[in-house]
């Protein structure tokens, strides 16, 4: 592990003037613009039909069909406690692939897509309170803007997504105990 | 020696095919060991059974010498040279020999799927030793088989070939560029197959290093092979000598397959398939076959559609034609997806058979007598599904007489039979196969099994735990049975992996016992996973699919007949009474008010119930689409399917809906 890392090093150091780059896709949600590694993007749709699944965590909305495959659709502005708004012709599915877990993700809109100099992203302010926190990876600036990189890996985890489920539950049952 | 070919591709290639004619193999030396071991001492030796068990194991050794598999290598020529003495009766096979056999078979068994799946292979020299000492003193050759070489041929003795017509040689020496053209071993072999019998067929190592595999070929007629078939890296050359003598000319014409040719020593007892007509297909191709079939079958249910909406615009008579194709496409597919199904089959027997040998084991272990009766064998499932119940069915085995069957003593003090009795049972039943696995032996005591749970912070469901409750406590993790309940009845270990493999599989599992009678699992599965008829039905805004294969019956209920016990409802059904699980309810979604309710019987006796939803809409083919997303993750939610007019739709999960909603109750 320890010579790999000297040896990307070593390699980083050699290519500091081409400017180590990577590639992002930029989206708009609740009116802030947010970025994820295109690496890690499998497609992007217009939001077409979604099925939804009672008793699910809250954020996902339902399950949509991609390529055979069964896949859930998470609702960003739901995942990041944001007011849900009626879907549009900008609404965009981002499905992000992360391991053999393909996730859509709803998004107001996006469509641009730049590239990123790695030394322009700095690491979240530590300001940020926790919860938020963990599903950022960075921030960058792009021009004038201010851009938010995703953790996808945390956005779609789905341990603290149930929680959010069971809290939810709680309020509309009241009465409806686990087991 | 190095392993042949040293192009990595092709080296794993040549291991699948490897695995895959050992597996093939194993499997037939199974069946033989068992037929040996039941007539042991009842009747004489059954030589044509040694006969086969012989080239089996020949045929082992010279393809694990060729993949450098040196332990399996040598224990199979161990074994091979044990019964080869056999042959030549110069050992004989006592209850005690038969076990080193097995044993031996058991470890060569193990030895392969160490390599197969990379782990550490186990140690096979206390087997070896073991297997030299069953030879009498001169049979016993110390020195190492040399697969290198040409592989003495003992199984080809010049009277067992068919007369008449010619005999040839081929040799074929496979390479990248025929691999690529398609040309490998079996096609060759099947084309030879074409030319005439097989009699013998060998793989060889060639000095340069490659290998080669001999055919030697035994022709009806007298044609000469084709000669384009040089072009194919095979060379040929009619074998000299091999004059047609007087008599037994009727042999020719004998479509036995190269096994049963030999000898007529005892009787011919091998109930295998010629492998003449055999094809050889890796799953995933099926897979993806049936992939396809889905995929029709959807497109189909698009079609259909279209023809609905036009009923408006064109005329009747217009349109009939292609209703008529329309319906006969359905019935094809159907056909096709059947057809494609089918190939996936296998016979239960082929696990039930791996199972003696569990038996045996476990018996021994334990210190039981155990009698095995097998029922349904050739009762045939998906071959995913016997693949996946293959460990299940393990688990179950072993608690039946780990824990179920009593001891000898203990039995006959109970006036029953020292023997325990322990079937395995395979049925179809429509759409679904029924497992059951079922001793004889102590049963379990219910209460005492509930008291047990209780201690261990349970919370009983009811007063009067029945199977059912007893079957959710057993499976329960951390429910212990390490106490006094194991004396007498427990009998949980693994139980709770058992069912989550069944239920996995879209199918249920079911008990019944008796204290100092017995116990039975069932365990109903589904015949193939891809494709289901499904009920659709819609709650609320929502629709669902409801594979039809669990529904027993469906329902009207009229409202005065449901009667409310706290939180449960209830309906008369048959002479008894079935709980009701609303859907709507369940799955919070708005119920529509004041019209009679629908309801689906699923399960049976005291596991059964009702779901109720708003409307039966219609009856469907569907594709099965698992939801593996941890956030899809939702009880009663097994997939999603997709209907003809684009839409998707969840299908349900009836047993873990079932669960959920009792547990809730």
């Amino acid at each position: 592990m320890r010579n790999k890392s000297q040896a990307s090093g070593v390699l980083e150091n050699k290519e500091v003037f081409m400017e180590k780059m990577q590639h992002y896709i930029l989206f708009a949600l609740a009116g802030t613009t947010y970025a994820v590694p295109s690496a890690e993007v499998q497609q992007m749709d217009m939001v077409e039909q979604i099925t939804p699944v009672p008793n699910a965590p809250a954020a996902v909305e339902g399950v949509v069909f991609l390529r055979g495959q069964v896949i859930p659709a998470v609702n960003l502005r739901v995942r990041f406690g944001f007011p849900k708004v009626d879907y549009d012709l900008k609404t965009r599915l981002i499905v992000v692939r992360k391991g053999n877990r393909s996730v859509g993700l709803i998004v107001d809109t996006a469509r641009e897509f730049v590239s990123i100099p790695d030394a322009a992203i700095e690491p979240p302010p530590e300001g940020i309170s926790n919860l938020s926190g963990r599903y950022l990876a960075g921030i960058a600036t792009v021009g004038e803007r201010l851009v938010l990189l995703l953790n996808c890996d945390e956005v779609i985890n789905p341990a603290d997504m149930a929680a959010v489920a069971s809290q939810d539950a709680k309020i509309q049952e009241g009465e409806d105990h686990e087991k | 020696m190095t392993p042949l070919p040293s192009d990595p591709v092709m080296m794993d290639s040549f291991l699948d095919d490897y695995y895959a004619e050992c597996d093939e193999h194993m499997t037939a030396i199974r069946r033989n060991v068992l037929d040996l071991e039941a007539s042991l001492g009842k009747a004489p030796l059954n030589m044509s059974g040694v006969e086969e068990l012989f080239r089996s194991f020949h045929t082992i050794k010279g393809l694990s010498g060729m993949v450098g598999l040196k332990d399996a290598e040598h224990l199979s020529h161990r074994i091979e040279n044990f019964l080869n003495a056999l042959r030549g009766k110069k050992a004989t096979l006592s209850p005690a020999t038969l076990d080193t056999l097995i044993a031996g078979i058991n470890l060569l068994e193990k030895v392969m799927e160490a390599h197969k799946s990379k782990s550490t292979p186990p140690s096979i020299q206390d087997m070896t030793r073991r297997l030299e000492e069953l030879l009498p003193a001169e049979e016993n050759d110390s020195p190492q088989p040399q697969a290198a070489r040409r592989v003495p041929e003992p199984e080809t003795s010049a009277e067992a070939r068919p007369h008449g017509g010619a005999t040839w040689i081929f040799e074929f020496q496979p390479s990248p560029e025929l691999a690529e053209r398609g040309i490998n071993v079996n096609r060759i072999r099947s084309r030879l197959e074409g030319f005439g019998k097989i009699i013998k067929a060998s793989p060889q190592m060639l000095p340069s290093g490659g290998v080669a595999f001999e055919f030697v070929v035994s022709a009806a007629g007298r044609d000469e092979p084709p000669a384009e078939w040089s072009k194919d890296g095979l060379t040929f050359f009619r074998e000299e000598g091999q004059k047609a003598p007087e008599g037994s000319p009727d042999r020719v014409a004998s479509s036995e397959s190269p096994a049963a040719a030999g000898p007529d020593v005892g009787s011919i007892t091998s109930t295998g398939i010629s492998p003449v007509n055999i094809v050889r297909v890796d799953l995933a191709r099926l897979d993806e076959m049936m992939r396809l079939v889905g995929e029709l079958v959807i497109s189909r249910a698009r079609l259909e559609d279209g023809l609905d909406r036009l009923e408006t615009e064109v005329s009747a008579a217009g349109l009939r034609p292609l209703q008529e194709a329309d319906l006969a496409m359905g019935r094809q597919l159907r056909d096709l997806r059947e057809a494609v199904m089918r190939v996936r089959m296998v016979p239960v027997g082929e696990i039930f058979n791996r199972m003696q040998f569990v038996v045996r084991d476990v018996a021994r272990e334990n210190r039981k007598q155990v009698r095995l009766e097998l029922a349904g064998q050739e009762t045939e499932i998906d071959k995913l599904i016997v693949e996946r119940m293959m460990d299940p069915l393990l688990h179950l085995v072993r608690n039946a007489i780990g824990h179920g069957l009593e001891g000898p003593e203990e039995r006959l003090s109970q006036g029953k039979t020292a023997e325990g009795r322990l079937t395995l049972r395979a049925a179809a039943a429509g759409d679904t196969v029924v497992l059951e696995v079922e001793d004889d032996g102590a049963g379990m005591d219910c209460q005492k099994i509930a008291e047990q749970a209780k201690r261990q912070g349970m919370v009983a469901r009811s007063e009067k735990p029945d199977e059912k409750d007893i079957l959710d406590i057993l499976c329960t993790s951390g429910f212990s049975t390490r106490s006094e309940a194991d004396l007498t009845s427990g009998r949980g270990v693994g139980l709770a992996v058992v069912r989550n493999a069944v239920e996995e599989l879209g199918g249920t599992m079911e008990m019944t016992t008796a204290p100092g009678k017995g116990t039975n699992f069932v365990m109903r599965l589904p015949l193939t996973l891809a494709i289901a008829d499904a009920l659709i039905v819609s709650v609320g805004d929502q629709t669902f699919a409801v594979p039809q294969a669990v529904i027993h019956e469906v329902i009207e209920i009229p409202k005065e007949t449901v009667t409310v016990l706290e939180n449960n409802e209830i309906i008369p059904y048959r002479g008894g009474v079935l709980p009701l699980i609303r859907l709507a309810r369940f799955f919070h979604l708005p119920q529509e008010p004041g019209r009679s309710l629908y309801g689906m019987v699923v399960g049976t006796g005291p596991s059964g119930a009702v779901l109720v939803v708003d409307k039966i809409v219609g009856r469907r083919e569907i594709v099965v689409r698992a939801t593996t997303d941890p956030l899809l993750a939702v009880p009663g939610v097994a997939g999603a399917t997709e209907l003809g007019d684009g839409r998707v739709v969840l299908i349900l999960d009836t047993a873990k809906l079932k669960a959920e909603a009792g547990g809730k109750r």
